[in-house]
Protein backbone atom coordinates (compact mmCIF):
# COMPACT_ATOMS: atom_id res chain seq x y z
CA UNK A 1 0.00 0.00 0.00
CA UNK A 2 2.88 2.57 1.32
CA UNK A 3 4.70 1.30 -2.32
CA UNK A 4 1.58 2.33 -4.38
CA UNK A 5 0.77 5.55 -2.41
CA UNK A 6 4.70 6.50 -3.31
CA UNK A 7 4.07 5.64 -7.19
CA UNK A 8 0.59 7.47 -6.77
CA UNK A 9 2.84 10.44 -5.52
CA UNK A 10 5.41 10.10 -7.93
CA UNK A 11 2.61 10.38 -11.13
CA UNK A 12 0.79 13.24 -9.81
CA UNK A 13 3.86 15.15 -9.60
CA UNK A 14 4.93 14.15 -12.95
CA UNK A 15 1.79 14.63 -14.60
CA UNK A 16 1.63 18.63 -12.94
CA UNK A 17 5.14 18.79 -13.92
CA UNK A 18 4.07 17.98 -17.97
CA UNK A 19 1.09 20.29 -17.30
CA UNK A 20 2.86 23.31 -16.17
CA UNK A 21 5.51 22.76 -19.14
CA UNK A 22 3.20 24.64 -21.23
CA UNK A 23 2.02 27.74 -18.30
CA UNK A 24 -0.42 29.66 -20.62
CA UNK A 25 -2.33 26.55 -21.68
CA UNK A 26 -2.54 25.20 -18.53
CA UNK A 27 -4.06 28.49 -16.79
CA UNK A 28 -6.20 28.98 -19.89
CA UNK A 29 -7.72 25.66 -20.10
CA UNK A 30 -8.24 25.23 -15.81
CA UNK A 31 -9.39 28.80 -15.91
CA UNK A 32 -11.83 28.21 -18.93
CA UNK A 33 -13.33 25.19 -17.56
CA UNK A 34 -14.14 26.84 -14.85
CA UNK A 35 -15.66 30.22 -16.46
CA UNK A 36 -17.85 27.54 -19.18
CA UNK A 37 -19.28 25.63 -15.90
CA UNK A 38 -20.52 28.91 -14.34
CA UNK A 39 -22.65 29.48 -17.42
CA UNK A 40 -24.93 26.53 -16.25
CA UNK A 41 -25.41 27.71 -12.68
CA UNK A 42 -26.57 31.11 -13.88
CA UNK A 43 -28.83 29.41 -16.33
CA UNK A 44 -30.19 27.62 -13.37
CA UNK A 45 -30.73 30.76 -11.03
CA UNK A 46 -32.29 32.22 -13.87
CA UNK A 47 -34.79 29.35 -13.52
CA UNK A 48 -35.24 29.18 -10.10
CA UNK A 49 -35.60 33.04 -9.97
CA UNK A 50 -38.48 32.81 -12.79
CA UNK A 51 -40.36 29.37 -11.33
CA UNK A 52 -39.57 29.85 -7.95
CA UNK A 53 -39.70 26.88 -4.98
CA UNK A 54 -38.44 23.80 -6.13
CA UNK A 55 -37.83 22.09 -9.44
CA UNK A 56 -38.55 18.18 -9.27
CA UNK A 57 -37.94 19.00 -5.38
CA UNK A 58 -34.59 20.47 -5.62
CA UNK A 59 -33.96 23.37 -4.57
CA UNK A 60 -31.61 26.61 -5.99
CA UNK A 61 -29.12 25.30 -3.32
CA UNK A 62 -29.39 21.90 -3.68
CA UNK A 63 -28.83 22.36 -7.78
CA UNK A 64 -25.65 23.89 -6.30
CA UNK A 65 -24.75 21.07 -3.97
CA UNK A 66 -25.18 18.53 -6.81
CA UNK A 67 -23.37 20.58 -8.92
CA UNK A 68 -20.40 21.03 -6.84
CA UNK A 69 -19.68 17.36 -5.67
CA UNK A 70 -19.94 16.82 -9.34
CA UNK A 71 -17.71 18.84 -10.58
CA UNK A 72 -15.02 18.66 -7.59
CA UNK A 73 -15.48 14.90 -8.01
CA UNK A 74 -15.23 15.13 -11.88
CA UNK A 75 -11.95 17.00 -11.36
CA UNK A 76 -10.85 14.93 -8.72
CA UNK A 77 -10.87 11.30 -11.00
CA UNK A 78 -9.63 13.59 -14.33
CA UNK A 79 -6.52 15.15 -12.55
CA UNK A 80 -5.28 11.46 -10.72
CA UNK A 81 -7.05 8.92 -13.15
CA UNK A 82 -7.47 11.00 -16.53
CA UNK A 83 -5.95 8.11 -18.62
CA UNK A 84 -8.33 5.65 -17.45
CA UNK A 85 -10.08 6.89 -20.97
CA UNK A 86 -6.96 5.90 -22.67
CA UNK A 87 -7.37 2.50 -22.30
CA UNK A 88 -9.07 1.56 -25.68
CA UNK A 89 -6.23 3.24 -27.09
CA UNK A 90 -3.25 1.50 -24.80
CA UNK A 91 -5.36 -1.74 -25.53
CA UNK A 92 -5.59 -1.04 -29.77
CA UNK A 93 -1.83 0.21 -30.10
CA UNK A 94 -0.30 -1.97 -27.80
CA UNK A 95 1.04 0.88 -25.46
CA UNK A 96 -0.24 -1.68 -22.36
CA UNK A 97 3.13 -3.36 -22.47
CA UNK A 98 5.20 -0.29 -20.82
CA UNK A 99 2.59 -0.69 -17.90
CA UNK A 100 3.01 -4.66 -17.96
CA UNK A 101 6.62 -4.77 -17.56
CA UNK A 102 6.46 -3.20 -14.59
CA UNK A 103 6.80 -4.55 -10.99
CA UNK A 104 3.33 -2.69 -9.86
CA UNK A 105 -1.07 -2.62 -10.02
CA UNK A 106 -1.22 -2.76 -13.93
CA UNK A 107 -4.41 -1.20 -13.41
CA UNK A 108 -3.50 1.68 -10.54
CA UNK A 109 -0.44 2.79 -12.77
CA UNK A 110 -2.33 2.54 -16.10
CA UNK A 111 -5.05 4.98 -14.84
CA UNK A 112 -2.65 7.45 -12.51
CA UNK A 113 -0.05 7.76 -15.50
CA UNK A 114 -1.98 10.82 -17.29
CA UNK A 115 -4.14 14.42 -16.45
CA UNK A 116 -6.44 16.94 -17.93
CA UNK A 117 -5.72 19.73 -17.68
CA UNK A 118 -9.28 21.14 -17.66
CA UNK A 119 -9.65 19.38 -14.33
CA UNK A 120 -7.73 21.84 -12.10
CA UNK A 121 -10.72 24.01 -13.10
CA UNK A 122 -14.04 21.84 -12.51
CA UNK A 123 -12.16 21.04 -9.28
CA UNK A 124 -11.74 24.61 -8.32
CA UNK A 125 -15.24 25.10 -9.60
CA UNK A 126 -16.92 22.62 -6.99
CA UNK A 127 -15.61 24.31 -3.83
CA UNK A 128 -16.22 27.68 -4.84
CA UNK A 129 -19.60 26.50 -5.37
CA UNK A 130 -19.72 25.47 -2.00
CA UNK A 131 -18.30 28.20 -1.02
CA UNK A 132 -20.89 30.56 -2.04
CA UNK A 133 -23.38 28.10 -1.09
CA UNK A 134 -23.11 26.79 2.03
CA UNK A 135 -20.60 28.92 3.59
CA UNK A 136 -20.52 27.74 7.26
CA UNK A 137 -22.68 24.65 7.45
CA UNK A 138 -19.85 22.06 8.88
CA UNK A 139 -22.37 19.30 7.95
CA UNK A 140 -22.77 20.02 4.04
CA UNK A 141 -18.89 20.77 3.57
CA UNK A 142 -18.52 17.25 5.36
CA UNK A 143 -21.47 15.07 2.93
CA UNK A 144 -19.44 17.42 0.43
CA UNK A 145 -15.96 15.66 0.82
CA UNK A 146 -17.92 12.23 0.98
CA UNK A 147 -19.64 12.85 -2.64
CA UNK A 148 -16.53 13.99 -3.94
CA UNK A 149 -14.38 10.74 -3.27
CA UNK A 150 -17.04 8.62 -4.21
CA UNK A 151 -18.06 10.38 -7.42
CA UNK A 152 -14.61 10.30 -8.33
CA UNK A 153 -13.96 6.97 -7.45
CA UNK A 154 -16.63 6.13 -9.23
CA UNK A 155 -16.37 7.81 -12.34
CA UNK A 156 -12.84 6.05 -12.96
CA UNK A 157 -14.35 2.75 -12.66
CA UNK A 158 -17.30 3.70 -15.04
CA UNK A 159 -14.77 4.62 -17.29
CA UNK A 160 -12.46 1.80 -16.74
CA UNK A 161 -15.17 -0.59 -17.06
CA UNK A 162 -16.78 0.50 -19.93
CA UNK A 163 -12.93 1.42 -22.44
CA UNK A 164 -12.43 -2.59 -20.66
CA UNK A 165 -15.01 -3.92 -23.31
CA UNK A 166 -12.43 -2.89 -25.60
CA UNK A 167 -10.34 -6.45 -24.22
CA UNK A 168 -13.71 -8.10 -25.27
CA UNK A 169 -15.29 -6.48 -28.31
CA UNK A 170 -12.62 -4.38 -30.04
CA UNK A 171 -12.81 -0.25 -30.18
CA UNK A 172 -14.76 0.89 -27.26
CA UNK A 173 -14.05 4.19 -26.95
CA UNK A 174 -17.52 5.38 -28.01
CA UNK A 175 -19.20 3.59 -25.60
CA UNK A 176 -16.00 5.46 -23.00
CA UNK A 177 -17.22 9.04 -23.97
CA UNK A 178 -20.92 7.93 -24.05
CA UNK A 179 -20.38 6.40 -20.21
CA UNK A 180 -19.00 9.84 -18.90
CA UNK A 181 -21.79 11.64 -20.57
CA UNK A 182 -23.94 9.92 -18.92
CA UNK A 183 -22.16 9.90 -15.42
CA UNK A 184 -22.33 14.14 -16.00
CA UNK A 185 -25.80 14.36 -16.78
CA UNK A 186 -27.00 12.40 -14.32
CA UNK A 187 -25.36 13.96 -11.71
CA UNK A 188 -26.38 17.57 -12.29
CA UNK A 189 -29.98 17.63 -12.90
CA UNK A 190 -32.38 16.73 -9.91
CA UNK A 191 -32.97 13.11 -10.41
CA UNK A 192 -37.29 12.85 -10.03
CA UNK A 193 -36.56 14.81 -14.39
CA UNK A 194 -35.97 11.13 -15.51
CA UNK A 195 -37.90 8.33 -15.92
CA UNK A 196 -37.81 5.49 -13.40
CA UNK A 197 -36.04 3.28 -15.74
CA UNK A 198 -33.03 5.63 -16.44
CA UNK A 199 -33.14 6.32 -12.25
CA UNK A 200 -32.48 2.53 -12.32
CA UNK A 201 -29.68 3.26 -14.30
CA UNK A 202 -28.01 6.02 -12.24
CA UNK A 203 -28.14 3.38 -9.48
CA UNK A 204 -27.11 0.10 -11.27
CA UNK A 205 -24.72 0.97 -14.40
CA UNK A 206 -23.87 3.88 -14.22
CA UNK A 207 -24.12 4.82 -10.61
CA UNK A 208 -23.62 8.44 -10.02
CA UNK A 209 -26.61 8.92 -8.29
CA UNK A 210 -25.16 7.40 -5.21
CA UNK A 211 -22.24 9.89 -5.24
CA UNK A 212 -24.77 12.89 -5.81
CA UNK A 213 -28.20 12.52 -4.88
CA UNK A 214 -27.96 10.09 -2.04
CA UNK A 215 -25.36 12.45 -0.10
CA UNK A 216 -27.56 15.20 -0.78
CA UNK A 217 -30.25 13.05 0.89
CA UNK A 218 -28.35 11.99 3.46
CA UNK A 219 -27.30 15.30 4.38
CA UNK A 220 -30.98 16.47 5.44
CA UNK A 221 -32.12 13.49 6.97
CA UNK A 222 -29.12 11.09 7.55
CA UNK A 223 -30.12 6.75 7.52
CA UNK A 224 -27.72 4.62 8.18
CA UNK A 225 -29.23 1.77 6.09
CA UNK A 226 -29.08 3.70 3.08
CA UNK A 227 -25.64 4.61 3.89
CA UNK A 228 -24.41 0.76 4.15
CA UNK A 229 -26.80 0.18 0.99
CA UNK A 230 -24.62 3.08 -1.20
CA UNK A 231 -21.18 2.32 0.80
CA UNK A 232 -21.58 -1.96 -0.66
CA UNK A 233 -22.58 -1.09 -4.25
CA UNK A 234 -19.60 1.28 -4.39
CA UNK A 235 -17.37 -1.25 -3.28
CA UNK A 236 -19.27 -3.98 -5.11
CA UNK A 237 -18.81 -1.60 -8.60
CA UNK A 238 -15.13 -1.28 -8.33
CA UNK A 239 -14.34 -4.70 -7.08
CA UNK A 240 -16.39 -5.96 -10.49
CA UNK A 241 -14.22 -3.32 -12.65
CA UNK A 242 -10.96 -4.31 -11.40
CA UNK A 243 -12.03 -7.91 -11.89
CA UNK A 244 -13.28 -6.99 -15.36
CA UNK A 245 -9.89 -5.00 -16.05
CA UNK A 246 -8.09 -7.97 -14.84
CA UNK A 247 -9.86 -10.92 -16.58
CA UNK A 248 -9.41 -8.47 -20.37
CA UNK A 249 -6.01 -8.55 -19.60
CA UNK A 250 -5.82 -12.40 -20.57
CA UNK A 251 -6.77 -11.52 -24.25
CA UNK A 252 -4.66 -8.66 -24.53
CA UNK A 253 -2.93 -9.22 -27.53
CA UNK A 254 -0.37 -6.48 -27.44
CA UNK A 255 0.98 -4.43 -30.69
CA UNK A 256 3.60 -2.81 -32.41
CA UNK A 257 3.10 0.72 -32.99
CA UNK A 258 5.32 3.21 -32.25
CA UNK A 259 4.15 4.84 -28.99
CA UNK A 260 6.02 7.57 -26.39
CA UNK A 261 4.44 8.71 -23.03
CA UNK A 262 2.72 12.07 -23.08
CA UNK B 1 21.47 -22.97 -14.66
CA UNK B 2 19.48 -22.38 -17.51
CA UNK B 3 17.65 -18.90 -16.96
CA UNK B 4 15.18 -19.05 -19.28
CA UNK B 5 13.40 -22.64 -20.26
CA UNK B 6 10.86 -22.95 -22.90
CA UNK B 7 8.80 -26.44 -23.62
CA UNK B 8 6.61 -26.71 -26.38
CA UNK B 9 5.49 -23.04 -26.00
CA UNK B 10 2.70 -21.93 -28.71
CA UNK B 11 1.01 -19.01 -29.31
CA UNK B 12 -2.43 -18.92 -31.70
CA UNK B 13 -4.08 -15.67 -32.68
CA UNK B 14 -8.04 -16.34 -33.05
CA UNK B 15 -8.12 -13.59 -36.01
CA UNK B 16 -11.32 -12.07 -37.35
CA UNK B 17 -11.12 -12.29 -41.42
CA UNK B 18 -12.02 -9.42 -43.22
CA UNK B 19 -13.29 -9.59 -46.71
CA UNK B 20 -12.84 -6.77 -49.34
CA UNK B 21 -15.70 -4.22 -50.24
CA UNK B 22 -18.48 -2.89 -48.56
CA UNK B 23 -21.13 -5.64 -48.96
CA UNK B 24 -18.61 -8.59 -47.68
CA UNK B 25 -17.72 -5.88 -44.60
CA UNK B 26 -21.51 -5.89 -43.98
CA UNK B 27 -21.77 -9.83 -44.18
CA UNK B 28 -18.80 -9.97 -42.04
CA UNK B 29 -20.50 -8.18 -39.28
CA UNK B 30 -23.70 -10.30 -39.31
CA UNK B 31 -21.58 -13.62 -40.04
CA UNK B 32 -18.22 -13.23 -39.09
CA UNK B 33 -15.43 -15.45 -39.81
CA UNK B 34 -12.73 -16.43 -37.64
CA UNK B 35 -9.14 -17.85 -38.06
CA UNK B 36 -6.43 -19.40 -36.37
CA UNK B 37 -3.13 -17.78 -37.15
CA UNK B 38 0.51 -19.68 -34.57
CA UNK B 39 2.63 -16.85 -34.20
CA UNK B 40 4.94 -19.33 -32.05
CA UNK B 41 4.70 -23.05 -32.80
CA UNK B 42 5.86 -25.26 -30.17
CA UNK B 43 9.34 -23.71 -29.06
CA UNK B 44 11.92 -25.75 -26.72
CA UNK B 45 14.56 -23.05 -25.70
CA UNK B 46 17.73 -23.23 -22.94
CA UNK B 47 19.57 -19.77 -22.46
CA UNK B 48 21.75 -19.98 -19.89
CA UNK B 49 22.92 -17.33 -17.30
CA UNK B 50 25.22 -15.02 -18.39
CA UNK B 51 24.62 -15.59 -22.05
CA UNK B 52 24.32 -13.06 -24.88
CA UNK B 53 21.67 -14.16 -27.55
CA UNK B 54 20.31 -12.99 -30.68
CA UNK B 55 17.05 -13.93 -31.69
CA UNK B 56 16.54 -13.43 -35.08
CA UNK B 57 14.11 -13.93 -38.65
CA UNK B 58 12.16 -12.22 -40.92
CA UNK B 59 9.21 -9.88 -40.03
CA UNK B 60 6.18 -11.77 -38.70
CA UNK B 61 8.67 -14.95 -37.77
CA UNK B 62 7.29 -14.79 -34.10
CA UNK B 63 9.58 -13.26 -32.55
CA UNK B 64 8.05 -10.04 -30.49
CA UNK B 65 5.16 -12.64 -29.61
CA UNK B 66 8.17 -15.01 -28.29
CA UNK B 67 9.65 -12.31 -26.36
CA UNK B 68 6.43 -10.86 -25.01
CA UNK B 69 5.83 -14.06 -24.00
CA UNK B 70 8.66 -14.78 -21.86
CA UNK B 71 8.19 -11.10 -20.08
CA UNK B 72 4.80 -11.84 -19.32
CA UNK B 73 2.97 -9.49 -21.26
CA UNK B 74 1.04 -12.24 -23.61
CA UNK B 75 -0.49 -15.37 -22.40
CA UNK B 76 0.63 -18.32 -23.83
CA UNK B 77 -2.02 -20.64 -25.65
CA UNK B 78 -0.15 -23.43 -24.46
CA UNK B 79 3.11 -25.52 -23.52
CA UNK B 80 5.66 -24.47 -20.37
CA UNK B 81 7.82 -21.05 -19.77
CA UNK B 82 9.91 -20.36 -17.18
CA UNK B 83 12.35 -17.41 -16.35
CA UNK B 84 14.24 -17.05 -13.88
CA UNK B 85 13.07 -19.82 -12.22
CA UNK B 86 9.38 -18.55 -12.49
CA UNK B 87 6.47 -18.61 -14.08
CA UNK B 88 5.91 -15.00 -16.21
CA UNK B 89 2.22 -15.53 -16.11
CA UNK B 90 1.54 -16.27 -12.44
CA UNK B 91 4.74 -14.25 -10.77
CA UNK B 92 4.48 -11.09 -13.31
CA UNK B 93 5.44 -8.67 -10.67
CA UNK B 94 8.49 -11.04 -8.91
CA UNK B 95 9.85 -11.53 -12.52
CA UNK B 96 9.43 -7.60 -13.71
CA UNK B 97 11.36 -6.59 -10.69
CA UNK B 98 14.46 -8.56 -11.94
CA UNK B 99 13.96 -8.43 -15.63
CA UNK B 100 15.10 -4.78 -17.28
CA UNK B 101 13.35 -4.47 -21.39
CA UNK B 102 14.13 -1.54 -24.23
CA UNK B 103 11.57 -1.91 -26.43
CA UNK B 104 12.90 0.56 -29.48
CA UNK B 105 8.95 1.09 -30.49
CA UNK B 106 7.85 1.81 -27.06
CA UNK B 107 9.23 4.69 -24.41
CA UNK B 108 9.42 4.26 -20.86
CA UNK B 109 10.02 8.17 -20.76
CA UNK B 110 7.75 11.03 -20.27
CA UNK B 111 8.13 12.85 -23.37
CA UNK B 112 7.30 16.56 -21.70
CA UNK B 113 10.07 15.78 -18.70
CA UNK B 114 13.82 15.27 -18.63
CA UNK B 115 14.77 11.81 -17.87
CA UNK B 116 15.78 12.73 -14.88
CA UNK B 117 12.01 12.64 -13.60
CA UNK B 118 11.12 9.54 -15.54
CA UNK B 119 13.97 7.64 -13.03
CA UNK B 120 12.68 8.90 -10.19
CA UNK B 121 9.21 7.69 -10.62
CA UNK B 122 11.04 3.95 -11.88
CA UNK B 123 12.85 4.01 -9.02
CA UNK B 124 9.87 4.42 -6.69
CA UNK B 125 8.28 1.27 -9.05
CA UNK B 126 11.34 -0.57 -8.25
CA UNK B 127 11.55 0.45 -4.85
CA UNK B 128 15.13 1.87 -5.19
CA UNK B 129 15.90 4.29 -1.64
CA UNK B 130 16.69 8.31 -3.02
CA UNK B 131 20.19 7.69 -1.52
CA UNK B 132 20.73 4.16 -4.19
CA UNK B 133 18.46 5.83 -6.93
CA UNK B 134 20.98 8.78 -6.98
CA UNK B 135 24.28 6.23 -6.50
CA UNK B 136 22.56 4.66 -9.59
CA UNK B 137 22.13 7.28 -11.77
CA UNK B 138 25.07 8.97 -11.55
CA UNK B 139 26.92 5.59 -12.33
CA UNK B 140 24.72 5.20 -15.90
CA UNK B 141 24.73 9.24 -16.72
CA UNK B 142 28.63 8.51 -16.95
CA UNK B 143 28.69 5.09 -18.42
CA UNK B 144 26.08 6.23 -21.06
CA UNK B 145 27.37 9.79 -21.32
CA UNK B 146 23.89 11.08 -19.84
CA UNK B 147 25.09 14.22 -18.15
CA UNK B 148 24.62 16.85 -20.26
CA UNK B 149 21.08 16.15 -21.20
CA UNK B 150 19.83 14.75 -18.22
CA UNK B 151 17.58 17.74 -17.48
CA UNK B 152 16.68 18.15 -20.63
CA UNK B 153 12.83 17.75 -21.95
CA UNK B 154 13.08 14.17 -23.84
CA UNK B 155 11.27 15.61 -26.58
CA UNK B 156 13.91 18.09 -27.17
CA UNK B 157 16.07 14.88 -27.26
CA UNK B 158 18.37 13.40 -30.35
CA UNK B 159 17.14 9.53 -31.16
CA UNK B 160 20.43 8.57 -29.60
CA UNK B 161 20.59 10.48 -26.74
CA UNK B 162 16.55 9.11 -26.21
CA UNK B 163 17.31 5.84 -26.64
CA UNK B 164 20.91 6.23 -24.25
CA UNK B 165 18.16 7.14 -21.47
CA UNK B 166 15.73 4.22 -22.67
CA UNK B 167 19.10 2.18 -21.96
CA UNK B 168 19.68 3.68 -18.59
CA UNK B 169 16.09 3.53 -17.73
CA UNK B 170 16.20 -0.29 -18.38
CA UNK B 171 19.22 -0.74 -16.07
CA UNK B 172 18.55 1.44 -13.27
CA UNK B 173 17.47 -1.70 -11.05
CA UNK B 174 20.06 -3.66 -12.00
CA UNK B 175 18.20 -6.63 -13.71
CA UNK B 176 19.52 -9.91 -14.33
CA UNK B 177 18.17 -10.50 -17.51
CA UNK B 178 17.49 -7.86 -19.75
CA UNK B 179 15.22 -8.06 -23.18
CA UNK B 180 16.24 -5.90 -26.08
CA UNK B 181 13.85 -6.05 -29.02
CA UNK B 182 15.50 -3.44 -31.78
CA UNK B 183 17.79 -1.73 -29.32
CA UNK B 184 19.38 0.00 -32.07
CA UNK B 185 16.74 1.15 -34.42
CA UNK B 186 17.14 4.02 -36.25
CA UNK B 187 20.28 5.08 -34.89
CA UNK B 188 23.07 6.58 -36.36
CA UNK B 189 26.49 4.45 -36.66
CA UNK B 190 28.30 6.04 -33.22
CA UNK B 191 24.64 5.43 -31.65
CA UNK B 192 24.54 2.17 -32.51
CA UNK B 193 27.97 1.55 -31.30
CA UNK B 194 27.39 3.75 -28.02
CA UNK B 195 24.74 1.07 -27.26
CA UNK B 196 26.52 -2.08 -27.93
CA UNK B 197 29.15 -1.01 -26.09
CA UNK B 198 27.28 -0.42 -22.66
CA UNK B 199 25.53 -3.98 -23.39
CA UNK B 200 28.39 -5.73 -23.26
CA UNK B 201 29.75 -3.80 -20.42
CA UNK B 202 26.68 -4.80 -17.99
CA UNK B 203 27.08 -8.39 -19.48
CA UNK B 204 30.74 -8.54 -19.13
CA UNK B 205 30.63 -6.67 -15.71
CA UNK B 206 27.57 -7.63 -13.97
CA UNK B 207 27.08 -11.10 -15.79
CA UNK B 208 23.45 -9.84 -17.18
CA UNK B 209 21.68 -12.45 -19.67
CA UNK B 210 20.92 -10.48 -22.76
CA UNK B 211 18.09 -11.54 -24.99
CA UNK B 212 18.21 -9.44 -28.21
CA UNK B 213 15.99 -9.66 -31.45
CA UNK B 214 17.49 -7.27 -34.32
CA UNK B 215 17.31 -6.68 -37.80
CA UNK B 216 20.90 -5.35 -38.11
CA UNK B 217 23.30 -8.06 -38.61
CA UNK B 218 26.03 -5.63 -37.11
CA UNK B 219 23.95 -6.00 -33.75
CA UNK B 220 24.21 -9.44 -34.20
CA UNK B 221 27.92 -9.69 -35.20
CA UNK B 222 29.22 -7.32 -32.02
CA UNK B 223 27.11 -8.84 -29.61
CA UNK B 224 26.15 -12.20 -29.58
CA UNK B 225 27.42 -15.46 -28.82
CA UNK B 226 24.98 -17.49 -29.61
CA UNK B 227 22.26 -16.90 -32.41
CA UNK B 228 18.70 -18.38 -32.80
CA UNK B 229 17.16 -18.07 -35.77
CA UNK B 230 13.05 -18.33 -36.10
CA UNK B 231 10.96 -18.52 -39.08
CA UNK B 232 7.13 -19.24 -39.05
CA UNK B 233 6.75 -19.39 -35.65
CA UNK B 234 9.53 -22.42 -35.38
CA UNK B 235 13.64 -22.48 -34.65
CA UNK B 236 15.81 -22.98 -37.93
CA UNK B 237 18.97 -22.43 -36.51
CA UNK B 238 20.33 -22.49 -32.94
CA UNK B 239 24.34 -22.61 -33.32
CA UNK B 240 26.95 -20.35 -32.10
CA UNK B 241 28.30 -17.27 -34.39
CA UNK B 242 31.28 -19.38 -35.25
CA UNK B 243 29.67 -22.56 -35.97
CA UNK B 244 27.06 -20.11 -37.99
CA UNK B 245 29.70 -19.17 -40.11
CA UNK B 246 30.99 -22.25 -40.70
CA UNK B 247 28.10 -24.66 -41.24
CA UNK B 248 25.81 -21.85 -42.59
CA UNK B 249 28.24 -20.37 -45.36
CA UNK B 250 30.64 -22.69 -47.21
CA UNK B 251 31.61 -19.26 -49.19
CA UNK B 252 34.22 -16.75 -48.74
CA UNK B 253 35.27 -13.37 -49.50
CA UNK B 254 38.90 -12.81 -51.71
CA UNK B 255 39.93 -9.51 -52.09
CA UNK B 256 43.14 -8.50 -54.03
CA UNK B 257 44.93 -5.80 -54.68
CA UNK B 258 46.80 -5.40 -57.21
CA UNK B 259 50.04 -2.85 -58.22
CA UNK B 260 49.37 -2.97 -62.01
CA UNK B 261 45.94 -4.24 -63.62
CA UNK B 262 45.72 -8.08 -64.27
CA UNK B 263 43.76 -10.28 -66.30
CA UNK B 264 42.42 -13.50 -63.89
CA UNK B 265 42.37 -16.63 -65.19
CA UNK B 266 39.65 -18.62 -66.10
CA UNK B 267 37.83 -19.89 -62.64
CA UNK B 268 34.53 -22.13 -62.51
CA UNK B 269 32.32 -21.27 -59.92
CA UNK B 270 33.61 -17.99 -58.76
CA UNK B 271 31.48 -14.41 -58.87
CA UNK B 272 34.25 -12.13 -60.18
CA UNK B 273 33.90 -8.30 -59.32
CA UNK B 274 36.30 -5.83 -61.02
CA UNK B 275 36.80 -2.75 -59.70
CA UNK B 276 39.26 0.50 -60.30
CA UNK B 277 40.05 -0.58 -63.56
CA UNK B 278 41.24 -3.85 -62.54
CA UNK B 279 43.12 -2.68 -59.78
CA UNK B 280 40.86 -4.43 -56.87
CA UNK B 281 39.09 -7.66 -57.97
CA UNK B 282 36.58 -9.26 -55.42
CA UNK B 283 35.94 -13.04 -55.79
CA UNK B 284 33.25 -14.98 -54.01
CA UNK B 285 34.67 -18.51 -53.80
CA UNK B 286 32.08 -21.73 -53.04
CA UNK B 287 33.57 -24.50 -51.46
CA UNK B 288 36.85 -24.75 -54.22
CA UNK B 289 38.82 -22.45 -52.12
CA UNK B 290 42.25 -24.17 -52.37
CA UNK B 291 42.22 -24.87 -56.33
CA UNK B 292 41.00 -20.85 -56.64
CA UNK B 293 44.04 -19.79 -54.51
CA UNK B 294 46.47 -22.50 -56.25
CA UNK B 295 45.04 -20.69 -59.75
CA UNK B 296 45.76 -17.35 -58.22
CA UNK B 297 49.16 -17.98 -56.78
CA UNK B 298 50.33 -17.82 -60.62
CA UNK B 299 49.34 -14.08 -60.97
CA UNK B 300 51.88 -11.07 -60.27
CA UNK B 301 52.13 -8.10 -59.14
CA UNK B 302 49.92 -8.87 -55.96
CA UNK B 303 49.93 -6.06 -53.63
CA UNK B 304 47.17 -7.72 -50.54
CA UNK B 305 45.55 -10.52 -50.15
CA UNK B 306 42.54 -10.94 -47.83
CA UNK B 307 40.42 -14.14 -47.23
CA UNK B 308 37.34 -13.47 -45.08
CA UNK B 309 33.54 -14.54 -44.32
CA UNK B 310 30.78 -12.90 -45.90
CA UNK B 311 28.98 -9.77 -43.89
CA UNK B 312 26.76 -11.02 -41.17
CA UNK B 313 24.28 -9.42 -43.43
CA UNK B 314 24.63 -12.02 -46.37
CA UNK B 315 25.22 -14.91 -44.17
CA UNK B 316 21.36 -14.28 -41.98
CA UNK B 317 20.08 -13.39 -46.04
CA UNK B 318 21.57 -16.96 -46.97
CA UNK B 319 19.48 -18.84 -43.99
CA UNK B 320 16.44 -17.56 -45.00
CA UNK B 321 17.32 -17.91 -48.33
CA UNK B 322 18.04 -21.78 -47.88
CA UNK B 323 14.85 -21.88 -45.02
CA UNK B 324 12.35 -20.78 -48.09
CA UNK B 325 13.98 -23.06 -50.58
CA UNK B 326 13.65 -26.46 -47.93
CA UNK B 327 10.07 -25.10 -46.81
Amino acid sequence: MKKHLKILKCYFRLNLASAVEYRASFISQAFGMALSNSTFIFFWWIAFSQLGGNIADYSFLDVIFIWAVTSTGYGLSKIFFANASRITQLISTGELDTYLLQPCNILLSVISAGTTLTAYGDFCYGIILMAIGYTRDIYAWGWFIVGVFIYGILLTAITVFTHSLSFYMGDATVLGALSTEFAINFAIYPEKIYAPLIRTLMYSLVPVGIAVHIPLSLYREFSFEVTLAAVVTVIGYCCFTYWFFGRGLKRYESGNMIATRI
Amino acid sequence: MAIIRTKDLTKTYHTRIKAEGLKAGFSSLLKPEYKDVTAVNGIDLEIEKGEIIAFIGPNGAGKSTFIKMLCGILYPTSGEISVLGMSPIEKRRSLTMKIGTVFGQKSQLWFHLPALDSFTLLAAIYEISDAERTRRVGELSERLDLTEFLTTPVRRLSLGQRIRCEIAASLLHEPQLLFLDEPTIGLDIVGKQAVREVILESNRDRGTTVFLTSHDPMDVEHLAQRTVVIDNGKIVVDASLEQLKREYIKERVIEISFVTPQRLPQLDNVKVTVEEGGLKVRLMVQDNLEEILRNLSTLEGIADITISHPPMEEIIASIFRKQGEVG
